[in-house]
């Protein structure tokens, strides 16, 4: 049997619980709100980290060609250089048995010139490894903003918000692919993007 | 003893710019045997059907990562003394010591220059 003073304490414990309840129901209204009120830019912000990755993707590729295209280049006139090199010592050879000491000494040092230049192209060439460097950095940086996209979606998800993204998502694979041209404006692939699209029409 | 000239290198590196630089450096060195394969997986392929005087090797790569292989090698009693020269930009004391553990012949940090891999390449064959 409960005295009626412990009565009043149960009762006093309720109305205290009653009123903290009612604090935490508050806070939790309060919170859905700023994040119901953030949810626009989480969704703008969301949506545009595929773009970056993109970006960035671009970025790699485009060093990757320019580096190949330097590369062929400084291969072309290294052979150029071996096949040079070669015909100046045979000439250099002809020249002493012919006692032009003169004329094969000046074609002998122009041998030791072609011999720098090697090593310079040389140095070119490992210069070029920059690329690997950059295109390593940019696979984290990808990784990173595909994580940060995948907490967003959550986010989204949990504070429901995934029907507008259901939306983006009805317009198939051709409205898929005709955002992604828009967003591509400034990227390398927009003629690779444009021929997708044709692609999906029966363009060949 | 010298490196010998004539032998086959493995270059193992997902980058094709990577494998370019080390092939064009070999060739500068008078290397002209070299092939090159994209991960451990293919260059374990290549190992076992043919010989190879070493192998020069990157660390991160997809489907087989070059610490991987170099285990690989290591457990394979035909290629277990085949000397393996690791490629990379993780310098990190725990990935050295790895490394070693692993059975790796010497190892090289990009970026790196021409000089510096005929020197590995010389220690290895010394």
């Amino acid at each position: 049997m409960l005295t009626s003073e412990s009565r009043g304490a149960v009762h006093n414990q309720e109305h205290k619980l009653y009123d903290e309840l009612g604090a935490l129901a508050r806070f939790v209204d309060h919170a859905m709100k700023a994040i119901s009120a953030a949810c626009p830019q989480i969704m703008s912000s969301s949506t545009q980290l595929p773009t970056a990755a993109s970006h960035l993707s671009d970025l790699s590729k485009m060093t990757e060609d320019g580096t190949l295209e330097v590369m062929r280049l400084t291969e072309m006139i290294q052979d150029n250089h071996g096949r040079i090199a070669k015909e100046l010592s045979a000439i250099v050879e002809v020249l002493r048995a012919m006692d032009c000491v003169t004329l094969a000494g000046r074609l002998g040092n122009m041998t030791s010139v072609f011999a720098q230049d090697g090593k310079c192209l040389t140095e070119i060439m490992t210069a070029l490894s920059f690329q690997d460097l950059v295109a390593q950095r940019v696979k984290k940086l990808v990784a990173i903003l595909n994580e940060v996209q995948g907490k967003l979606m959550e986010l989204i998800v949990v504070f429901g918000l995934q029907d507008s993204c259901e939306a983006a998502c009805d317009a198939g694979t051709a409205g898929y692919l005709l955002k992604q041209l828009e967003e591509s404006k400034t990227t390398a692939r927009k003629q690779k993007v444009a021929d997708d699209i044709l692609a999906q029409f029966g363009f060949k | 003893m010298p490196a010998d000239l004539n032998m086959k290198i493995l270059v193992v590196d997902d980058m094709v710019t990577m494998r370019r630089i080390v092939k064009n450096i070999l060739k500068q060195l008078g290397f002209a045997n070299v092939e090159e394969a994209e991960n451990g997986q293919e260059a374990l392929q290549k190992l076992r059907a043919d010989t190879y005087g070493f192998v020069v090797s990157d660390w991160n790569m997809p489907v087989m990562t070059g610490i991987d292989m170099l285990r690989a090698i290591r457990a394979d009693e035909k290629l277990k003394t085949t000397p393996v020269l690791m490629v990379t930009a993780e310098a990190q004391q725990s990935n050295l010591v790895e490394a070693v553990q692993a059975g790796v012949s010497n190892y090289i940090v990009k970026p790196f220059t021409a000089e510096t891999l005929q020197e590995k390449i010389a220690k290895i064959f010394k």
